[in-house]
């Protein structure tokens, strides 16, 4: 396996009295798609938290190709390659779905508010560079018939793949991505996994996923890590670890919650 | 969680050169700032003062709409930055012997540290602990720099005149309508921006603003001067409204009273509108002209725009802009509804304000 | 020795305002903690009770019935804001709850001021016993030592009623956990309801403390009464609660009477510094949030509840 492009080692996140994350290890190499599966409460949102930024950890090392991200905060993570997409979809209910998208080309543009003021042509050029990607965007996400509506008005399969047309506006090298299967239609759901593998091929990013949706997960991923309470317990290709007892236990042994979180 | 749904306008310059028509929510702020621009007309000299007013009042709201309308934070000292503007202005031409067009740049620049120092303190924190550190700048530098004499001129204040091509209240009129026109056009340029977007971004989600890799900080660190320097602008103009800039004007809690008075007109034109500005302007100060005569003026005007505030916010997030924006879609769907209603609310308004004048 | 006196009875003045400000972030962090909402109408609030008092005692009512009366006034007001008003804008809407609240304000001062405006005070007996005492070697106002006490009283009391009775546990549920407080079956509407009433009632207090400083001058006799030195005690209240981050009650109480002795001890300070009371408050709390108080005492739990 080559150089690991995202590398979490030893990573612990402690709560008050609670350990949510203990000596946790996974990588990801270039390319890969990376499963994450696991109980509720098993600390799977936790790790994405810690290594996107918005959650401090007590020990442990992330990096993000060969290089330290532990001390950045989660804009600067997101420069240095990271991308990720939440579990209850968060976008920018006030802005249309065209504002959405050029608010998320924002690491592409260069030009100030004083240009953007005088409406300088660095700032023109700026809109034009804008405004022409996302248009490419809106149509391989097929967005187009909803390009003036605002977020509260989309489905929620729609805004789901409006999130994810915003994280890919960002190149990110790693995309972590939150239950993106959980609350949309079976048929949304069927059309995701061939989508994210096209994304993978067609870009070369690196794919790290939670889902509870057992075809998508299974079907998408090359390698697996399994959690529970906050520790993983298993490791390995999609079949192996399905059968692996401590992960059948971990789900068995627990009540476990359908998918739809509230 | 979702904020109320403040509708927004498409972005401006399509990259073919497409042209768009002009939404009726836009048409009513350019009604607004008609309306200003003919008050001389039927009123004189009256009229003309009235319209200053509410021009320097637009422009002030401008600051309100990038720093609260676009970022989200809310700031308690636009009028300090108007002071600060105002007396800056004075020292500059009334002691250096400076002409206006030197001294109202260095009056937005003379924003800037205070807008450094409060704005470094807070952006890292939420939104609450900037409006009590801005409370607490107003009240403090009411005690500081607008005591200081050599900076406000002692008792007399600093006397000041309009700029020499300009004497003639006319021209005056017209300069003053052309900048805050050309200062309405550059802040809703700013909307449209990578930083314009990514401050209507950290207002609506902080933590999706982060995650698409916009520098938070800096963003809201940016409102806050940009908000400052138009402050100061704003400011160099109402010292030449009031031709004599005393410090009175700017003492606390007067600073943070019409603070707030400028918060209200923003609110009530359309927070995130610049155009909105004017409709705000027009809605509140020429009703402020009206209650001059009441006896007691203040009370009563405090009770008329915070009530205007309240139901603002509650009822109509987006203000007269979105009124206008909801008026005409009633109007076109329904049209006999679609009239009463508009002068329903015009003749409620003249009555409100016939009421009190009789009262007072 | 000689020395002593004038910082004893500095001190005490110092104390003696800080009850007003101790007792006026008690009512913001209530407020705060159970509702989320930062309630920058708590000074003019209060304002009504001095206003309703002023009125009454003017009236020729007795002292104590007329401040009772008065006292009873804030809540009602407080009250009725929160279940017109601040119910009705969603907690993580943090700007127009803050705008909303600033709306508040404005409404009851002018309210205040129109209501006194026609007015002219011509008997307005001190509702605080007057005179002197004496205590280590210095004399002191009975006004002052009387606001301490009552201030501490008060403060204690509410605070022992807070732990330990079974309504105040229902608002420090609510408070830490809404959800959790809402599915173990307390109402959180009934402690918002709570909250503000009791937080306004001390806000009424605190401004009714503070009466005698602001008016007692002329020995009762007021012609014009002026409102605006009212609104200024809001920002060392919010000093006071910073203290506590915002979230601990008995350490805004203390932050309280901090701020109340840095302002009175200043006017021994060399002469520039002791007229500059509101740069000092300024940069105490500056100072304050630059240390990020509130990670002393709000778990990411808490502070999860005071956003949505």
């Amino acid at each position: 396996m080559s150089e690991p492009l995202l590398e979490v080692q030893d990573l612990s996140v402690r709560f008050g009295g609670i350990t949510a994350l203990d000596h946790v290890s996974v990588t990801v190499a270039p390319g890969e798609i990376v499963g994450l599966l696991g109980p509720n409460g098993a600390g799977k949102t936790t790790l994405f938290n810690a290594i996107s930024g918005f959650q401090k950890p007590d020990a442990g090392r992330i990096a993000l190709a060969g290089e330290d991200i532990k001390h950045l905060l989660p804009y600067e993570r997101v420069a240095a390659g990271l991308g990720r997409t939440f579990q209850h979809v968060r976008l920018f209910a006030n802005l249309t779905v065209r504002e959405n998208l050029l608010v998320a080309q924002h690491r592409h543009l260069s030009s100030g508010s004083l240009s953007a003021m005088l409406r300088l042509p660095a700032w023109r050029r700026d809109e034009e560079r804008a405004q022409a990607r996302i248009e490419s965007m809106l149509d391989m996400i097929d967005l187009r018939a909803w390009e003036t509506s605002y977020p509260p008005a989309l489905s929620y399969g729609t805004t789901r793949f409006l999130e994810l047309a915003s994280v890919l506006s960002l190149d990110p090298l790693v995309l972590l991505l939150d239950e993106p299967a959980s609350g949309i239609q079976q048929k949304e759901v069927e059309a995701l996994g061939p989508l994210l593998r096209r994304i993978r091929d067609e870009t070369g990013c690196s794919i790290m996923l939670i889902e509870h949706d057992m075809s998508l997960l299974l079907g998408l991923s090359e390698r697996i890590y399994a959690l529970d309470f906050g520790r993983v317990i298993a490791e390995g290709p999609p079949d192996q670890v399905t059968k692996d007892a401590r992960v059948l236990s971990s789900y068995l042994g627990r009540t476990r919650r359908a998918h739809a979180s509230a | 969680m979702t904020q109320h749904a403040v509708d927004l306008a498409p972005p401006i310059a399509l990259p073919a050169g497409v042209r768009r028509r002009l939404t009726s929510a836009e048409l009513a702020g350019l009604a607004g700032l008609g309306a200003i621009a003919l008050l001389p007309i039927p009123f004189g000299s009256f009229g003309f003062f009235v319209g200053q007013f509410a021009l320097v009042y637009a422009i002030l709201g401008l600051s309100v709409v990038v720093v609260t309308g676009y970022a989200g934070l809310v700031s308690l000292m636009t009028y300090s930055f108007a002071g600060i503007g105002a007396m800056v202005t004075g020292v500059a031409m009334a002691s250096w012997g400076w002409p206006f067009w030197l001294a109202l740049p260095l009056a937005a620049v003379a924003t800037v540290p205070v807008s450094i120092i409060v704005g470094v303190t807070a952006v890292r924190l939420k939104g609450l602990y900037l409006a009590i550190a801005t409370l607490t700048f107003a009240d403090a530098l009411g005690e500081t720099f607008f005591k200081w004499s050599r900076a406000t001129g002692g008792q007399t204040g600093w006397v000041v005149s309009r700029p020499k091509p300009f004497v003639s209240d006319v021209s005056y009129y017209v300069l003053l309508l052309a900048v805050a026109l050309g200062l309405v056009w550059m802040v809703t340029g700013l909307r449209s921006s990578r930083m314009g977007r990514a401050m209507l971004a950290v207002r609506t989600n902080e933590r999706e603003a982060q995650a698409l890799g916009i520098n938070v900080y800096k963003t809201k660190l940016t409102a806050f001067l940009i908000s400052g320097m138009l402050g100061g602008i704003g400011g160099g103009f109402l010292a030449l409204l009031l031709k004599q800039v005393t410090r009175s004007a700017f003492q606390s809690p007067l600073v943070e009273a019409t603070s707030i008075l400028l918060v209200t007109v923003v609110v009530v034109g359309g927070i995130d509108r610049a155009l909105g500005a004017f409709l705000g302007a027009v809605a509140l100060v020429v009703q402020q002209q009206v209650f001059q005569g009441a006896r007691f003026f203040f009370a009563y005007f405090g009770i008329y725009s915070a009530g205007l505030l309240i139901v603002f916010l509650l009822y109509r997030p987006g203000g007269l802009m979105q009124v206008a924006r909801l008026q005409w879609r009633l109007i076109r769907a329904r049209p006999r509804v679609g009239i009463t209603v508009a002068v329903a609310i015009v003749a409620i308004n003249v009555g409100v304000a016939w009421l009190f004048v009789r009262l007072g | 020795m000689i020395a002593a006196h004038p910082v004893i009875e500095v001190t005490a003045f110092g104390l003696a305002s800080g009850a007003t400000f101790a007792l006026l972030a008690l009512g913001l962090v209530l407020i705060y903690r159970t509702t989320g909402t930062m309630n920058f109408s708590h000074w003019a609030i209060g304002l009504l009770a001095v206003v309703a008092y002023l009125l009454l005692a003017n009236e020729g009512v007795p002292v104590v019935l007329a401040m009772l009366l008065a006292l009873a006034i804030s809540p009602i007001a407080g009250i009725a804001a929160y279940r017109f008003v601040f119910k009705k804008v969603p907690r993580a809407n943090h700007v127009v709850t803050i705008l909303i609240t600033i709306g508040v304000a404005q409404l009851f001062a002018s309210l205040a001021a129109m209501v006194l405006g026609f007015k002219t005070f011509t008997r307005l007996p001190p509702w605080l016993p007057q005179g002197r005492v004496s205590f280590a070697g210095a004399r002191l106002n009975t006004t002052d030592v009387v606001t301490i006490a009552l201030a501490v009283g008060v403060a204690v009391g509410f605070l022992a009623w807070f732990r330990f009775t079974r309504t105040g546990r229902a608002l420090r549920a609510v408070a830490q956990n809404r959800e959790a407080a809402m599915l173990a079956g307390i109402d959180d509407v009934r402690s918002a309801t709570i909250a503000w009433g009791i937080g306004s009632a001390l806000a009424a207090l605190a401004l009714l403390l503070v009466l005698p400083h602001v008016a007692g001058k002329q020995g009762g006799l007021i012609t014009t009464f002026d409102i605006t030195p009212f609104g200024t005690l809001l920002i060392p209240a919010f000093g006071a609660a910073l203290v506590g981050g915002l979230v601990n009650l008995p350490m805004a109480v203390a932050g309280g009477f901090m701020f109340g002795l840095v302002r009175e001890l200043l006017v021994l300070a060399p002469k520039p510094w002791s007229d500059l009371r509101s740069v000092v408050a300024a940069l105490l709390i500056l100072v304050l949030l630059v240390l990020r108080t509130e990670r002393f005492f709000v778990t990411a739990q808490e502070r999860e509840a005071l956003e949505a």
